[in-house]
């Protein structure tokens, strides 16, 4: 593998860029390794867990690891944020890399459905098998949430619509 | 005859968990001269003096032979006892049946049981031929001598002098200062060295108790303790001092270009100069090895007339001093002059120099863009070269991509084992103060890992992280020239796992500190010697961190091993408070268990002289007119070299006298 040329990289934009999506810690890292120590995306074997996820942002990689899936196994268990001796907050960075990976549509394909359902109902998951369950108990079919409830649905449409997530142009 | 008190000790379970103390107590009883024979616990504890004390008082024993553990620490305790009860406190003979037996035997009892029953033996066989001897005392020269006047020095220095102390303040350079005063900013602060140092400078300069003697050099150091004769050289300055305002006109008219110390190496100085703006004392020398002598006026030459002007043809630099201190018909001598002082006591505080960079062949030292840390404290400093515009050497353009390379030199096999303590620090500073000024400086710093072992260090590292300085691990291992005065770093990034380069407008190399090349006479002068790392050794790395092996002479700052500003301070100021205790005293004491030679037995055939590892012993006229060998008590350590090869038995080590040691040999062996 050929040298990587530093003074090449777009340090400063890649740094702002997760900066702005909510990255702010990304300058703080030391790469101490703590958070890696207790990741679960670590200890499942995904190739770019918390902090070696951080050294490629700092020195201006994007390209090269915005296809890459394993910030989509972050669990979100926090356990990265509490254990940071820098206070970098690690778990708001690898959130901030999946907002970038999702506004160049580097989602899971598996993810799709998901955000559909969320658009029309409200609902990211909700199974048809409940509905027998509440019967049985005595309940209405549906929840009293936006799922039955056309007004909701479309307030929350118009919130996606407007928000980041809209100009992805998937709904 | 002799009345021996034997003491065992069990020192706790230290020595009572291995030996049969009781076993070996019943065994002293039977030896002869032996008039008591007890056992304690802790015969250094008050019960167990108390127990030696009635035995004195009761008239039962006046020679004290203690079992326990060393007599490194334990010695003095039971001669004060000895002494408070009247007896000569060299009565006294101790037995190491714990370091020398029950910490070594701990699996064979029997074995250190039979062992310590021999040490007893041999000590009870000493002890009866025990003379009493005295302590004697030596005067005190009331002054100190400090060498070197870096920030170390100078601040011991002042600090004698604050207690009342005369102080000599050798420095060989014209103005005292040393590596400080060519320093920028300092870390972790960012105060303006030269502002910090600058009023430190002119305190010292201006004391009643401080006799400053810069461009000076020792020459020869003799005595002892007490009293040491020094003999300082004052190089030549060709420069009436007692004239010399400091105004720098010589400097000026000079018309000679030599490089510039002060700027290590970056620009060029004239032969007469001033060292540095701030100097203390700001007085001009000429550099002789540069002058070139204008208008023949070599050194002590007669002065010619103008046939033209009818005036006499000078120099520049004699034209151009308004103070009249420049007359290079006068024959002065290009040796300088040698000046005699007594002192009783010295603090060697000559600093150390950094690596150059030509010692590292992979790093491009052929490149005017490689520079030492030193050299970018003088290129970013308002009195540095470029009046601390920040600009490459190469073409004067502004550096855009920076490079520090860290550990250049330290922690290397190759060079020095030693970590140099303040690179990291250094360097992070450098980086700060430069993207501070220059936010779209890309600064990149390799470091194998970074150390900030200091109060507020690492959260000034941390800060440097905020910046937006860039931190790599990985030591860098070459650098490639590029077309355009460019330099290519080639790095790797452990973090990454990855090979990395730099395309950089300027490479900046943390060397590692070193001692000077020419302190090795100055240390043989002195006795000092040197540690693994090449620098003055102290005499215990943790508890006596400023004495040395030579009494009297003690070591503050950088020439004892790297470190700050803040800890050379404090180093200086505790060299100073142990240089003062002699003085303080007024006296110091000999130890008696040191060399007598009986010139009347003594042959004076020389053998001893040589031999000495202390330079004691003098072959000198007696009285008769016969030459025999003397031994100056203060110099001799007892160390008994000159006692086994006299071969005429004509002298004597008291304490360790040929009776004793035989009866000690045979107690052991029969």
């Amino acid at each position: 593998m050929a040298a990587l040329n530093l003074t090449k990289m777009s340090q400063e934009e890649v740094i702002q860029a997760v900066v702005d999506h909510g990255g702010e810690g990304i300058i703080k890292c030391i790469q101490c390794n703590a958070c890696a120590s207790v990741c679960p995306v670590a200890k499942a074997g995904f190739p770019l867990f918390g902090r070696l996820l951080f050294r490629k942002l700092q020195t201006g990689h994007y390209e090269e690891i915005i296809e890459e899936a394993s910030s989509w196994a972050c669990q979100a268990c926090n356990r990265c944020t509490e254990i940071c001796p820098r206070d970098a907050k690690p778990f708001e960075i690898v959130f901030a890399f999946r907002r970038i990976q999702a506004n160049e549509l580097a989602i899971s394909t598996s993810a799709f459905t998901p955000l559909m359902n969320l658009h029309a109902t409200g609902h990211a998951v909700f199974s048809e098998s409940a509905k027998e369950l509440r019967q049985s108990v005595g309940l209405d079919p549906l929840p009293a949430t936006s799922i039955d409830d056309e007004k909701a649905q479309k307030e929350i449409q118009t919130l996606l619509d407007n928000g980041p997530m809209g100009e992805l142009g998937i709904f | 005859m002799a009345k021996v008190g034997v003491y065992v000790c069990h020192c706790g379970s230290n020595i009572g968990g291995v030996i049969d103390v009781e076993s070996v107590r019943e065994h002293a009883a039977t030896l002869d001269d032996v008039t008591v024979s007890r056992e304690n616990l802790f015969m250094c504890s008050d019960p167990g003096q108390e127990i030696i004390r009635q035995d004195i008082k009761s008239g039962l024993v006046d020679k004290v032979v203690v079992a326990a553990c060393t007599p490194r620490t334990h010695e003095p305790i039971f001669r004060k006892v000895l002494e408070g009860e009247g007896l000569n406190k060299f009565f006294f003979e101790m037995a190491n049946i714990r370091d020398q037996d029950s910490w070594v035997h701990g699996d064979d009892h029997d074995g250190a049981t039979a062992k310590a029953k021999k040490i007893v033996d041999s000590a009870v066989a000493k002890a009866r031929y025990l003379m009493p001897l005295q302590e004697k005392y030596v005067d005190v020269t009331q002054a100190a001598l400090v060498i070197g006047g870096g920030v170390a020095g100078i601040f011991s220095a002042l600090e004698l002098a604050n207690m009342g102390h005369k102080v000599y303040l050798v420095e060989k350079e014209p103005s005292i200062g040393g590596v400080m005063a060519q320093l920028d900013k300092t870390f972790p602060t960012n105060d303006c060295s030269a502002c910090i140092l600058t009023p430190v400078m002119v305190d010292a300069g201006t004391h009643p108790n401080i006799e400053m003697l810069t461009y000076s050099e020792i020459e020869e150091v003799e005595g002892y303790i007490g009293n040491f004769d020094v003999k300082i050289k004052k190089k030549q300055s060709y420069v009436d001092w007692k004239k010399c305002t400091g105004c720098g006109d010589c400097a000026d008219a000079c018309p000679v270009r030599t490089p510039n110390e002060y700027n290590a190496g970056l620009d060029n100085r004239s032969a007469a100069y001033i060292h540095f703006p701030q100097a203390v004392p700001k007085k001009a020398v000429i550099d002789m090895d540069a002058c070139i002598n204008c208008g023949g006026r070599k050194i002590g030459s007669e002065t010619r007339m103008s046939k033209k002007t009818g005036k006499p043809i000078l120099a520049p630099c004699e034209r151009a001093c308004p103070a009249g201190a420049i007359d290079r018909s006068i024959p002065v001598d290009p040796e300088g002059e040698i000046i005699n002082v007594q002192v009783g006591t010295i603090v060697v505080a000559t600093g150390y120099k950094v690596m150059e960079k030509e010692n590292f062949k992979s790093l491009a030292p052929d490149s005017a863009n490689v520079l030492t840390a030193l050299q970018l404290e003088r290129l970013i400093s308002a009195t540095g070269p470029t009046g601390g515009k920040f600009l490459r050497p190469s073409d004067h353009e502004k550096p855009k991509t920076i490079s520090f390379l860290s550990c250049i030199g330290s922690r290397d096999e190759n060079h020095h084992t030693h970590c140099s303590r303040v690179c990291c620090m250094y360097m992070i500073k450098q980086a700060k103060l430069l993207k501070e000024k220059y936010p779209d400086l890309n600064i990149y710093m390799h470091f194998m890992d970074v150390r900030t072992p200091g109060k507020d260090f690492d959260e000034y590292y941390t800060g440097a992280l905020d910046m937006g300085i860039r931190i790599i691990r990985g030591r860098v291992g070459g650098i490639d020239m590029l077309p355009g005065d460019r330099l290519k770093v080639m790095g790797y990034d452990a973090d990454l796992a990855q090979n990395i380069e730099v395309d950089a407008d300027l490479v900046v190399l943390a060397t590692a500190i070193e001692l000077q090349d020419d302190i090795k006479p100055l240390a043989q002068k002195l006795s000092l010697t040197l540690d693994g790392s090449g620098f003055f050794k102290e005499l215990h790395p943790k508890l006596k961190p400023v004495e040395t092996a030579v009494e009297g002479v003690f070591l503050a700052g950088c020439c004892q091993g790297p470190k700050d500003i803040p800890d050379t301070v404090a180093q200086a100021k505790g060299a100073a408070a142990a240089a003062a205790v002699p003085l303080a005293q007024g006296r110091v004491k000999i130890d008696p268990a040191i060399s007598e030679i009986d010139r009347d037995k003594c042959s004076g055939c020389g053998i001893c002289e040589p031999l000495c590892p202390y330079g004691a012993i003098s072959m000198a006229a007696n009285g008769d007119g016969q030459t025999r060998a003397r031994i100056e008590m203060t110099q001799c350590k007892g160390c008994g070299v000159c006692t086994t090869a006299c071969p005429s038995a004509a002298i004597e080590l008291h304490g360790y006298s040929e009776t004793q040691i035989l009866a000690q040999i045979e107690a052991l062996t029969l």
